[in-house]
């Protein structure tokens, strides 16, 4: 049951039913893309669990199958998979083969990026180490294109430009130590960086600068792959149809739940690693069973056309939140594309300082309604949604509405000061803000 | 195994289908979850409670924190982390010819790996020799191997600590795998901890490929070493899932206290989620209820004595050991020199897959059959894969000309005549180029780097 913190399950469909309403928690952020326990993906896993689960030594269909799917989503130049179980794993793989291609050691990254757990990523990852084992020499930051909160910000007259310049100037005060860069890493859309959406422009300036430079570019769509962003299937693609990575890296959302996770690359850049002569294996990784996940996660998206339903309960979304921006001033901004949307709770409008404490707060006061969502950005401030993509515009309304409810109250606690200690109902309703303070550092 | 003509192979290597391809009760309690619930371990659920409870009632005492992941690779590349946080320390004590893992940490500390490749050892991995007593520097005719592959260690630490290099952790697959199916001899490992630990660093474990009763006699590999040998870390992965991808790494409170007062949060997506936990807990139960660890005894016990006749038999086999269900043939050319026969290895697995027994060749001359199959192999498996050996073997030493010992005398001159490659007839099974010698082709590809089709049978 849903007792303190302990789930016991999710009911499914996820299309809301006055029955079932007492017990349903609404998740806003996860893994599970299509929906939890899609029928369709547990069947295609069931199945070949029962046939053959092996190895990628052993040859099947259904890895060549899965292949062939991705690569119909991909631009053609995009063409060679590499199969694993995790985002970290991909991204370890898209650092050795950027290297093996380039030659090269040194990568360029995004300021607050967060990349996987494994040592390589935390390396390449400010959000870890900052504050941890510090920054190795080989890697340089950039900074983060925020046009809210970032140097260049939405009055600036073209911040992609202004930022893609700030990764030229990195990258040449690198030639000027006479290093090289091997790759320019960033999440497509950076999430734990706080729901930032770059620029349009950015990524294909950035590509210019970086490959001229030797470089690859690595685009990290783990959070944000497969038609989340309901204007395209890969989140890079927003920055423009002539814009292809050298490498894009996929996970969690890959398949629904099971450890999946890809490799996309050019046949230029899988050649030079084969030419190494060590083989790459993964003993999971591109098992039929796998595979045939990854194929019914294609299979629902395309059938229930999630991609368009992301786009457009996403735009009601944003509607809906803008309205909420006029009415409550703790938000800041409202950001997103498709079912990818921040909201950044400030304390105050001229100096956009994060309202931590409050989002915190915030994000307690929402899960005793039974909506789950958490917060992320340096500030951990930012709000975020990222559900599965089955969410409704029912869930949309809901979640709103439970929103202005929450903030309301807040803003009405905070107008007298002394309630916000001293009210005894208050303190039965809703406690205190210390008791309150969840697991911060959320991300999924 | 079935291959699309509905062909019916015997499957001697995948350990990772531990309790069998597709057991029933696996995939049952895979879909049960499924259907449920699958969702990362931020949302507390019980079963990864439980399936680490069962973890490490399996494990010595001290050994009671579990992390989860996904890949054996993953699992050791946090193991490092854990040693290197625990202390400060930065250096890795590796065997020659390990295996670890693909990530770029573990291809470091792998020489199976970086030794094939344009990689450099990094200054802060030790390489220190194999404790392999058939084929490495100290063999089973000296006094102390197991004292003398230790103070190899030993000295490593004593130049490391020289050139004020500190040592984070010696890590060792409990019985190496790709390095030939190689079992340390007894005491290495209890000799080796204590120069590590004394020198400020921890032990690894790595039972990636070798955990979960396939020695029969333990659950785990390195238990065979007794019970004062308890590793400060221990991974496991492959066979935990029978396929699915789980993976974990065990260890000390004290160890994990130290990683975590780091500030440093470990979250793995996957790792420890409500589906991995039922799919490991139910894997657990099948070795149990199914006596698989007994089975591994009694059969493997069997197998050894099939194939030590065999040895008897066959010039061709150097050396069979194992224990257990996790067995090594390792094919020589000499027998006094230990010459390693690659590509009558070669050979000799592709036959044996005509004859539907599938086997792989390992080792860092890839000459050593490795033979470690699901758990549920039966003596007539076992009787029935040597009976295919002996087959294929005698007809290969047939045809080189290398006499069974019961029939020619040794010295009987024609033998220096003969190639010292198998010859093209037996090794042109589609190979193009009519020209070339095959047989010295197949050679030099062995030598030099993979051929696709040896590359598809290791595992």
């Amino acid at each position: 049951g849903a007792g303190p913190g302990r789930s016991a399950r999710f009911s499914a469909p996820w299309r809301p039913t006055g029955a079932e309403r007492p017990r349903r928690c609404w998740p806003c952020g996860g893994g599970c893309s299509v929906g939890h326990c899609h029928p369709l993906v547990v069947q295609a896993a069931h199945e070949q669990n029962q046939v053959l689960n092996t190895n990628s030594r052993y040859l099947h269909d259904n890895i060549v199958d899965y292949a062939q799917r991705l690569s119909e989503t991909l631009p053609e130049k995009l063409c060679v998979f590499y199969f694993l179980n995790s985002g970290s794993e991909a991204n370890d793989l898209a650092l050795r083969l950027a290297r093996q291609y380039t030659g090269h050691w040194d990568v360029v990254v995004l300021d607050h990026a967060y990349h996987g757990h494994l040592s390589s990523l935390i390396d390449i990852s400010p959000y870890k180490f900052r504050g941890l084992d510090g920054q190795k020499e080989w890697v340089h930051v950039a900074p983060l294109p925020d046009t809210y909160r970032g140097p260049y910000r939405e009055d600036h007259p073209n911040p992609a430009v202004a930022y893609a310049s700030e990764v030229k100037r990195v990258v040449s005060s690198v030639q000027e130590k006479g290093r090289k860069i091997a790759a320019f890493f960033a999440e497509s859309l950076p999430s734990v960086g706080g729901q930032i959406i770059p620029p349009a422009g950015y990524f294909p300036e950035v590509a210019e600068h970086v490959r001229r430079a030797g470089g690859v570019f690595v685009a990290d769509e783990i959070q944000v792959g497969f038609g989340r962003v309901g204007k395209h299937f890969w989140a890079f693609q927003l920055q423009g149809e002539d814009f292809v990575p050298d490498i894009v890296t996929m996970g969690k959302s890959i398949g629904n739940g099971h450890p999946v996770a890809c490799v996309a690359t050019t046949q230029a850049v899988a050649r030079a690693f084969e030419a190494t002569g060590v083989e790459y294996f993964n003993t999971f990784g591109g098992s039929p069973v796998s595979c045939a996940v990854g194929l019914a996660v294609l299979d629902v998206l395309e059938k229930e056309q999630l991609q368009a339903h992301a786009a457009c309960v996403g735009s009601f979304l944003m509607e809906l939140l803008g309205q909420q921006k006029a009415k409550h001033p703790i938000i800041g901004d409202i950001r997103g594309v498709g079912l990818f949307v921040g909201v950044d709770l400030i304390k105050d409008k001229a100096t956009r300082t994060p309202a931590t404490e409050e989002a915190d707060y915030l994000v307690s006061r929402l899960k005793e309604n039974y909506i789950l969502l958490s917060t992320d950005g340096p500030g951990r401030n930012v709000l975020k949604f990222k559900p599965p993509m089955c969410f409704s515009l029912d869930n949309a309304q809901h979640v709103v509405a439970k929103l202005d409810a929450i903030l309301t109250d807040m803003e009405e606690k905070m107008r007298s000061c002394e309630t916000l200690r001293l009210q005894p109902e208050a303190a039965l309703l809703s406690p205190p803000l210390e008791k309150m303070k969840h697991p911060t550092q959320i991300h999924y | 195994m079935f291959d699309e003509k509905g062909e019916r192979y015997l499957d001697c290597i995948n350990n990772v289908a531990h309790v069998g391809h597709c057991h029933p009760e696996v995939v049952k309690a895979a879909l049960k979850q499924m259907e449920v619930l699958n969702t990362n371990s931020r949302f507390l659920h019980d079963n990864i409670v439980e399936y680490a409870k069962r973890l490490a009632a399996t494990l010595p005492e001290q050994l009671s924190v579990c992390y989860f992941t996904n890949s054996g690779s993953e699992a050791n590349d946090l193991a490092l982390r854990l040693a290197r946080q625990f202390r400060g320390h930065q250096d890795v004590i590796t065997l020659d010819h390990a295996y670890h893992g693909h990530l770029s940490s573990l291809i470091e500390i792998s020489p199976y790996k970086f030794r094939k490749g344009k990689d450099v050892k990094k200054e802060f991995v030790h390489v220190a020799p194999t404790p392999d007593i058939y084929r490495g520097k100290y063999r089973e005719n000296h006094a102390d191997p197991a004292s003398a592959y230790a103070d190899e260690v030993k000295k490593i630490i004593e130049e490391a600590q020289n050139r004020g290099r500190k040592i984070a952790a010696f890590i060792a697959e409990s019985m190496q795998s790709c390095g030939g199916q190689i079992i340390p001899p007894a005491g290495y490992f209890q000799k080796v901890a204590e120069y590590v630990r004394g020198a400020g660093g921890v032990v690894i474990a790595d039972e990636v490929q070798v955990g979960f009763g396939r020695v029969g006699k333990h659950f785990w590999s390195f238990q065979m070493h007794g019970k004062d040998f308890v590793p400060d870390i221990v991974t496991m992965g492959k066979p935990m899932g029978n396929g699915h991808p789980i993976a974990c790494v065990v260890t000390t409170k004290e160890i994990a206290e130290a990683f975590s007062s780091s500030g440093m949060e470990y979250f793995n997506t996957y790792g420890g989620n409500p589906v991995s936990s039922a799919v490991g807990l139910a894997v657990l139960d099948v070795i149990e209820n199914e006596d698989l660890q007994g089975n591994a005894t009694r059969v493997g016990t069997y197998l050894t004595e099939l194939l030590n006749r065999q040895k008897a038999k066959h010039t061709l086999i150097g050396d069979v050991r194992g224990v257990g269900l996790f067995v090594g043939i390792d094919l020589v050319k000499d027998r006094q020199k230990r010459t390693p026969a690659t590509a009558e290895a070669q050979h000799v697995i592709y036959k044996m897959k005509e004859n539907r027994v599938l086997l792989s060749a390992d080792g860092p001359h890839r000459n050593v059959l490795k033979i470690k199959p699901p758990m549920c192999f039966t003596k007539e498996d076992a009787k029935f894969m040597v009976d295919q050996l002996d087959g294929v073997l005698t007809v290969l030493e047939e045809a080189i000309g290398a006499q069974t010992e019961s029939v020619v005398p040794e010295n009987t001159p024609c033998r220096t005549k003969m190639p010292k490659e198998a010859p093209s007839e037996l090794l042109s099974d589609g190979t193009p180029d009519p020209k070339e010698n095959p047989g010295q082709k197949r050679n030099r590809l062995c030598a030099d780097k993979p051929s696709l089709l040896s590359k598809r049978l290791k595992t």
